[in-house]
């Protein structure tokens, strides 16, 4: 269990994350979603007690991160799987990182097997590819066997194959009971693996909700109404989901365009715009327009 | 040591180790010690030869056996500890050590215990390595020689090895405060060489002078002679000195390590 409550944190003058609070919990895949920038990275590297918050307070299984004296076996990151030593071997770079929490050698050779580097475990870890890197570094958040896991985007540049590896390892450690928390830009790979989602953009919460109520057969519907409130209230009765959309509109899920419009009979409210959202994706890159920070305009 | 002190340091010394290159750099670090050291008291003892009264009266054989391979070596020293952090700023791995060892000071503490027992040995075998060589070639040119039982011999050459300690250290030091390998050795051979080497020679003679006697390589180095010059400081105070330094340096690097941002 994570616990974020009201954390903030500035580079500069600049607000990466800004009061942000949720909770991250055991058993499932929570995805950690938002564009670009929105402070994904930045919250993760609070959790490790990385980054000093200028507000706020993190907390992992009630405790801070830097107060516990074996951290790796509580928690366990993929944070950069590019940052090992190019001369070292996979092995020896697990090696130095086990023992800093008094973990055998017997458990490096254990994750070299989980991982699928068993063969190249005594190669220097500077000629694997983007692949091999990304399971080394997922061979150091296991190394502790933690019930905590955080992964970094951890898709970056892998083949099919590779995702589907992780996709998979992701899965079965929550089944496990763990907490796993997942940050990703791409809607679409947490659509496949997350349980639960969390969606931050400028450093603040977009939502928190449950993958299943997000997707609901996919259908998105975005509506505008001359009276949100009420219709967002009938909504919520008829079973959808109502989320804050871009320019003031609702972004509606769980209910078809049909069912939308039959609210909006019920409360008597005057619809300006129903338009059936096309994709999961569609509807992700709605809730989350606003808070790009880079965008390119049409031509 | 507590437990989790002891881990980090085992974590440390296996870093270190397993960069291939770490081990050869410091067995080049005793050579250009001992044979450079061998060369000097070579020339040492032709210039005896020639010498008047005066010069011979002062002729320090233990000093003048460590002295020469000395300048070499500790550049070498220094660069290894400014390596031992700066090389995990380059690749990033300190992300990745300060995640695993959160106590910042403990990560460091534990950089710093490892890296001044390397030193301390690769110090040693070089010191006492010198010494002997330096000794045999001192006596085949004529001059005179020291042996360890003499007054002040021993303090001196078991002195060199903690001197090499104090170099190395201030490289880790270097290394966290600048976290950049390449400024961090620039500034360490302007300190520990240019200044006290070349300085004097381009300083005002006040200043040169002053140099000579307080800058701290140049004090610590008064640990290493037998014959006590009317310049230098005394060998326990100029260590004194160069141990202030080092820990002046340290001090900071632990102060700014855990404050910062990984």
């Amino acid at each position: 269990m994570i616990e974020i409550t009201d954390l903030t944190k500035r580079y500069g003058n600049k607000t990466a994350v800004d009061g942000l609070s949720f909770n991250v919990h055991p058993g499932r895949v929570t995805g950690f979603l938002g564009p670009n920038g929105a402070g994904k990275s930045t919250t993760m590297r609070a959790i490790l007690g990385l980054d000093r918050p200028h507000g706020g307070s993190v907390t992992v299984n009630g405790r801070a991160y830097v107060g516990l004296p074996r951290p790796m076996r509580e928690v366990g990151a993929l944070l950069d799987a590019r940052a090992v030593h190019p001369r070292r071997t996979a092995r020896n770079h697990l090696l130095c990182i086990a023992q800093t929490n008094g973990i055998p050698a017997k458990r490096v050779d254990e994750v070299l097997q989980v991982v699928g580097l068993e063969s190249v475990a005594r190669k220097r870890a500077g000629g694997f590819s983007l692949g091999m890197g990304q399971r080394l570094g997922i061979a150091v958040a296991l190394l502790g066997d933690p019930k905590v896991l955080l992964f970094d985007e951890p898709v970056n540049g892998l083949d099919p194959e590779g995702i589907k590896w992780i996709r998979e390892l992701m899965r079965g450690l929550a089944a496990e009971g763990r907490t796993v928390l997942v940050s990703s830009h791409l809607m679409s790979e947490m659509a496949q693996t997350a349980d639960h989602l969390v969606v931050i953009g400028k450093g603040k919460l977009i939502a928190d909700i449950g993958i299943s109520e997000f997707v609901r057969q996919g259908s998105n519907v975005l509506v505008r109404a001359d009276d949100q409130e009420r219709l967002a209230a009938e909504l919520t009765e008829a079973g959808g989901t109502v989320l804050p959309g871009a320019d003031g509109a609702l972004i509606v899920t769980g209910l078809e365009a049909r069912q939308v419009g039959k609210a909006a009979l019920d409360a008597e409210v005057v619809l300006t715009e129903l338009t059936p959202q096309r994709s999961l994706e569609q509807a992700y890159m709605d809730l989350t327009r606003d808070s790009v920070e880079f965008q390119a305009s049409a031509a | 040591m507590s437990v989790a002190f002891a881990d980090t340091v085992r974590s440390e010394w296996t870093k270190f180790r397993t960069i291939p290159s770490n081990i050869p750099t410091m067995l080049t670090a005793v050579a250009l010690m001992v044979f450079p050291g061998a060369l000097t008291a070579n020339g040492a003892s032709e210039n005896y030869q020639a010498a008047d009264e005066a010069t011979r009266a002062v002729f320090d054989p233990t000093y003048i056996s460590m002295y020469g391979g000395f300048l070499f070596a500790q550049i070498t020293v220094g660069a290894l500890g400014v390596l031992v952090v700066t090389h995990e700023y380059a690749t990033g791995l300190i992300r990745t050590s300060t995640t695993v060892v959160p106590r910042r000071g403990r990560l460091l503490g534990a950089k710093v215990a490892t890296f001044a027992l390397i030193a301390l040995l690769m110090g040693w075998v070089s010191s006492f390595g010198s010494f002997f060589l330096g000794q045999a070639v001192l006596g085949s040119g004529g001059a005179p020689t020291a042996s360890l039982g003499e007054p002040g011999v021993l303090r001196a050459v078991a002195g060199m090895g903690l001197l090499w300690v104090l170099v190395g250290l201030s490289g880790v030091a270097l290394g966290g405060l600048l976290r950049s390998t390449m400024s961090a050795t620039t500034v360490l051979v302007a300190v520990n060489f240019i200044i006290p080497i070349i300085g004097p020679r381009l300083l005002p003679d006040a200043v040169g002078a002053w140099v000579q006697t307080y800058w701290p390589i140049q004090a610590g180095l008064q640990i290493t002679t037998t014959v006590q010059s009317a310049e230098g400081m005394l060998p326990w105070p100029g260590f004194g000195v160069m141990a202030a330094f080092t820990a002046v340096l340290l001090i900071a690097a632990f102060a700014l390590f855990r404050s910062r941002d990984a």
